[in-house]
């Protein structure tokens, strides 16, 4: 059985426990999937499951498992998705037993963003691509009559690259075999090309990307662990850390709030980047926090329910700051 | 907002390098600000007076006021405020005397320096509100931590004033190192037959509870109301029953401990009771050396005791105590000579510490009082003290004076003498401290009546001729080399905190230096006091000093925890946490993070969990709004606002990115 079948499977098998399960649907066109709530059993059909699943499902839970028309959430995850659910659970933000996982095992997704920057070096416009298979290593699209063929490490999103994760964890389901754990590169390379500028460079580099941003917020609320809702600090007028003016200076104070208030909780989902409309590159913001947290506190967010996250505790002395020297 | 603001001049304290007129003039175009002057002495009696006038005058809401630290003088002029019918939390200072006139030169910085921190202040002030102390009730009863003289004396004026003392002491007996002590400067009178009965007094006190072998674990809490977790190590012996009758002393086998008490002058047995004078006079066994726990194999202690009081299996117990105040008189420990391997300290066994020394010249230490060379018994007719070791000594990171030494060295050439009639006592030093009452005139005996040598200079170093020692160095005032041979080398050793000193502090949550003493609120007006109200320290803890300085700082303490108690209910600082219900998404985080468990989880009419903060509970540190994601829980008088608009007075929004 697919892996796909053995997950319409054990949705079929527990639906009727649940409020609603969500998953992935065929999006608007050939190119996208779009989420699918499923309520009742004919909903199941329309699951699917590829690399064009891209979203990161767990950013409704904190919303949904707070409707009182809703007791009972399934939801399909993938190993990154899941560290979402495992954090969240940590701090305490979701009825964890009242939430059911159907995990899965994914070998990488595909980066839009990049599949059309490499379609429009071809020559091509992106709305005439109207077919892509993925097959193996490599993803074929079929664009403008002909096809054109990629290496999946070209267009797949950049987390998979460096992936330490692609089985679900701490699921109540799993389907499909377990993907072999296999990252292809240590650090995320446009983190790395980032480093290896010097600080002035950086500056002015983030100057003209964060003069670009549109203050849209979009990142913010696609973001799992972004669960302040109506009281973000960035749109607060009390306390007023920000403005709502769409200067540089207020965009790159919004972008400093997210990072810091993921520091620690951040998993790596990158839906913050691939939800911006005007493509920022603010996943060198999250990651280097994940670095640093990594770094300082040796923690991995996301990666297991027992531990407590390092800045939701209170510790006269680091473990690893050693302030005294005793 | 009505804002006055006051700028003082404190003598030419500021004036003298700020432009404290200019600094008022440039104020009156703050917003807000409707009046504004400079003073003499705002702290003075017409300093005060002026402000009150100008509240009332001028109908002002709130007041800067431009001077020392608020450290010194905020409670003066919160007083002043109140005085004038103001809220007392309507008051802000500016710090521009230690934080400006005493450190930069340049009067024209200095002076835009100074106008900007009142700027800030007056931004803050403006979003100021009333803020009103809640009372709670104080807990009578004190925890000392230490039980040597500075601590017994402490406990002592507590418990006689009627308050329930509880006496934390680390080793088995309290004493501390007056215990050890032969005879003390400057009278020469028996230390035990001075100590022993305020130890005893300690024991039979019934307001004092003493917890022996015991260090304190834990302490949250605040003033009036600490909890205290104290953990009592395991002696393996149940002192309900032991009667300190000392026959398991007698019979232990493993005769080869270390013996604290004495030094290491001598050895001891792996269960013992240190000193005959012992409070609580109770065995205790050294782990390290019972052979029972060590190999399993032993237990004649076990066998003898006639009160059956051994138990191999005793643990370390954790009882809790609630107190309102603390003494922290944990004392010294002697620094580690052995780094001065060139006075072959650690390496020739005639070379001993100070400390040792006392329990050599001791009638209840180990050699009875006799003075003998430990390399071979033999009676010492040369003695050679050197003094700072380890004191005044930048290379071993001592730069300090340890107070005492000088004294205590001269006390000891004298008792060598009344010991050994027809020795020689050689003696050298740096310089002779002996500022006490009566003390310059005893170096003065030491050398004129009791014919000791004083060589003034450093000692380079000590080496073995023979059976006898070396000792060449310096005489810096006859400007010559000179070698003096010795039989017995002592070095008076200097002091630093006791181990574990900062531990204790970071414990506390009061200040220590970079060597461990405990910081005192203020040097010279507050010097028992700390920064954390209710807790108070005596004796060397705090800094060397001898016996009658100890004592009286332990009076001093007392004196201290007394006055607290002399009120039945004390105010809670308003400036706490308070969560705004309806922002709050009940997330829990800040419960998480308050280091003080000051906040609790509540349910809201809707049945949502919100946070709640303890307000008596709450220490205002200010960790959880640092955790809340948006703000939701906020330090009263340090609002993100109010910081805000300190930051953004500072750097005017001109400045673009
Ligand atoms: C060789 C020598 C000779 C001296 N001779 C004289 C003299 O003749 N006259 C004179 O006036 N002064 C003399 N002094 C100085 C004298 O020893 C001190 O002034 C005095 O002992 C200080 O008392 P204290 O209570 O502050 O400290 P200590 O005597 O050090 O007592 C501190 C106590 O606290 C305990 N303690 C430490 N840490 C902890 C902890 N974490 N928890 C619980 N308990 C703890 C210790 O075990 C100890 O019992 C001499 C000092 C030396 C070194
Ligand atoms: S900050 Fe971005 S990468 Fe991190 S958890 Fe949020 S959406 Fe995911
Ligand atoms: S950016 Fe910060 S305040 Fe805003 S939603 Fe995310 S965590 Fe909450
Ligand atoms: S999604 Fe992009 S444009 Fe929108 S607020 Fe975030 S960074 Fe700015
Ligand atoms: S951290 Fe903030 S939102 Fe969360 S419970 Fe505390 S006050 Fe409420
Ligand atoms: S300020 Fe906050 S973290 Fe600090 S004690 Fe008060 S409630 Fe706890």
């Amino acid at each position: 059985m697919s892996t796909l079948e053995q997950l319409k499977e054990q949705i079929r098998k527990a639906l009727p426990d649940l409020d609603v399960v969500i998953g992935w649907e065929q999006g608007y066109d050939a190119m996208h999937a779009t989420p699918l709530f499923i309520r009742e059993e004919a909903d199941i059909d329309r699951l699917i499951w590829s690399p064009l699943c891209v979203h990161s499902l767990g950013t409704y839970l904190t919303g949904l498992t707070k409707s009182s028309k809703v007791q009972k959430v399934g939801l399909v995850v993938k190993g990154c998705d899941s560290r979402a659910i495992v954090q969240l659970t940590q701090e305490r933000m979701i009825p964890r037993e009242n939430v059911t996982l159907f995990g899965v095992g994914c070998s990488g997704c595909l980066s839009h963003a990049r599949l059309e920057y490499k379609v429009e070096q071809g020559g091509h416009y992106v709305e005439d691509m109207h077919a892509i298979t993925f097959n193996g290593d490599k993803v074929e699209v079929a664009v403008d009559g002909g096809v054109e063929s990629f290496d999946f490490d070209t267009v797949c999103l950049e987390k998979c690259l460096t992936c330490r994760f692609p089985n679900a964890i701490a699921t109540e389901h799993f389907a499909g075999e377990e993907v072999p754990v296999a990252p292809k590169r240590e650090k995320a390379p446009s983190l790395e090309a980032f480093e290896k500028l010097p600080l002035d460079e950086r500056f002015a580099f983030w100057q003209d990307q964060m003069r670009r941003c549109v203050r849209c917020y979009a990142c913010r609320n696609t973001c799992p662990m972004c669960v302040c809702r109506d009281h973000c600090i960035s749109t607060s007028r009390n306390p007023h850390w920000v403005s709502q003016e769409a200067s540089t200076a207020e965009n790159f104070m919004f972008q400093m709030i997210h990072t810091m208030h993921l520091a620690g909780r951040c998993i790596e989902c990158g839906e913050c980047q691939r939800a911006c409309p005007v493509d920022l590159p603010i996943m060198l913001f999250r990651r280097t926090m994940v670095h640093a947290v990594k770094d300082t506190f040796n923690y991995v967010s996301g990666a297991d329910p027992e531990a407590t996250p390092p800045l939701l505790t209170f510790k006269a002395e680091e473990d690893n700051i050693n302030e005294r020297g005793w | 907002m009505r804002i006055g603001v006051f700028v003082c001049h404190c003598g030419s304290n500021i004036a003298a390098t700020v432009d404290c007129p200019s600094v008022a003039e440039a104020a009156k175009l703050f917003p807000d600000v409707v009046f504004a002057t400079d003073t003499m002495y705002a702290c003075s009696e017409p300093g005060q007076d002026g402000i009150i006038q100008a509240i009332k005058e001028h109908r002002l809401d709130g007041c800067v006021v431009a001077s020392c630290s608020p450290r010194m003088h905020e409670p003066t002029f919160r007083r002043a405020l109140e005085r004038a019918g103001l809220n007392r939390y309507m008051l802000e200072m500016a710090n521009i005397r230690e934080h400006v006139s005493w450190i930069g030169k340049n009067k024209e910085l200095n002076t835009g320096k100074a106008t900007e921190l009142v700027r800030i202040a007056a931004e803050k002030l403006r979003l100021n509100t009333p803020l009103f102390a809640n009372q709670f009730d104080v807990t009578k009863r004190v925890l000392v931590i230490g039980g040597g003289v500075a601590g017994i004396q402490a406990a002592l004026d507590c418990a006689d004033a009627g308050i329930q003392v509880i006496m934390v002491e680390r080793e088995t007996s309290i004493g501390g190192k007056m215990a050890k002590l032969d005879k003390t400067f400057p009278t020469v009178d028996c230390s035990s037959c001075i100590l022993g009965p305020k130890m005893v007094d300690v024991a039979q006190h019934p307001n004092i509870t003493l917890y022996a072998a015991s260090e304190v674990e834990e302490i949250s809490g605040y003033v009036g109301n600490f909890d205290v977790k104290v953990r009592r190590k395991a002696t393996y012996v149940n002192w309900a029953s032991c009667t300190g009758c000392g026959l398991c002393m007698e019979k232990c086998p493993s005769k080869k401990s270390h013996d604290a008490f004495n030094e290491g002058v001598a050895t001891t047995t792996a269960i013992n009771i240190p000193f005959p004078q012992a409070i609580p006079k109770k065995a205790a066994i050294n782990p390290e050396f019972c052979m029972k726990l060590q190999k399993g194999k032993c237990g004649v202690c076990a066998k003898v005791c006639p009160t059956k009081c051994i138990d191999f299996e005793q643990q370390d117990t954790i009882v809790s105590e609630k107190v309102g105040a603390i003494v922290a008189a944990t004392g010294y420990d002697l620094f580690d000579w052995t780094v001065y391997g060139q006075y072959g300290a650690g390496r020739y066994p005639d070379v001993v510490t100070s400390l040792q020394y006392e329990r050599m010249m001791n009638a209840s230490g180990p050699t009875s009082g006799h003075i003998q060379r430990p390399s071979d018994g033999r009676e010492p007719k040369r003695v050679v003290f050197i003094q700072c070791v380890g004191s005044r000594d930048k290379s071993v990171n001592r730069p300090y004076c340890s107070g005492f030494c000088c004294m205590y060295t001269a006390k000891q050439a004298v008792l060598t003498k009344d010991h050994i009639p027809d020795s020689d006592s050689y003696v050298f030093y740096m310089d002779i401290r002996s500022p006490g009452k009566g003390y310059d005139e005893f170096t003065r005996r030491a050398q004129e009546q009791y014919g000791v040598q004083y060589v003034r200079g450093r000692v380079s170093m000590v080496y073995p001729k023979g059976d006898v020692l070396v000792v060449r160095g310096a005489d810096t005032l006859a400007g010559t080399q000179v070698e003096v041979e010795a039989d017995l080398v002592v070095l008076a050793v200097g002091v630093e905190a006791s181990k574990g000193a900062a531990h204790l502090a970071e414990k506390l949550r009061i200040s220590y230096d970079q060597y461990g003493f405990f910081m005192e609120s203020h040097p010279k007006l507050k010097p028992v006091e700390t920064n954390t109200a209710g807790v108070y320290l005596a004796g060397c803890s705090q800094g060397p000093k001898d016996i009658p300085t100890s004592v009286g700082q332990g009076s001093a303490a007392a004196a201290k925890v007394l006055t607290l108690f002399a009120k039945d209910k004390l105010e809670s600082d308003p400036q706490v946490s308070s969560v705004n219900q309806n922002r709050c998404v009940g997330c829990l985080k800040c419960t998480m993070t308050c280091p003080f468990g000051a906040i609790k989880d509540v349910k809201d009419r809707a049945g949502n969990t919100k946070a709640e903060v303890i307000e008596t509970v709450c220490q205002g540190c200010g960790i959880c709004t640092v955790t809340c994601p948006h703000g939701a829980i906020q330090l009263q008088h340090f609002t993100d606002n109010q910081i805000l608009a300190e930051v953004n007075a500072l750097c005017q929004p001109e400045l673009e990115f």
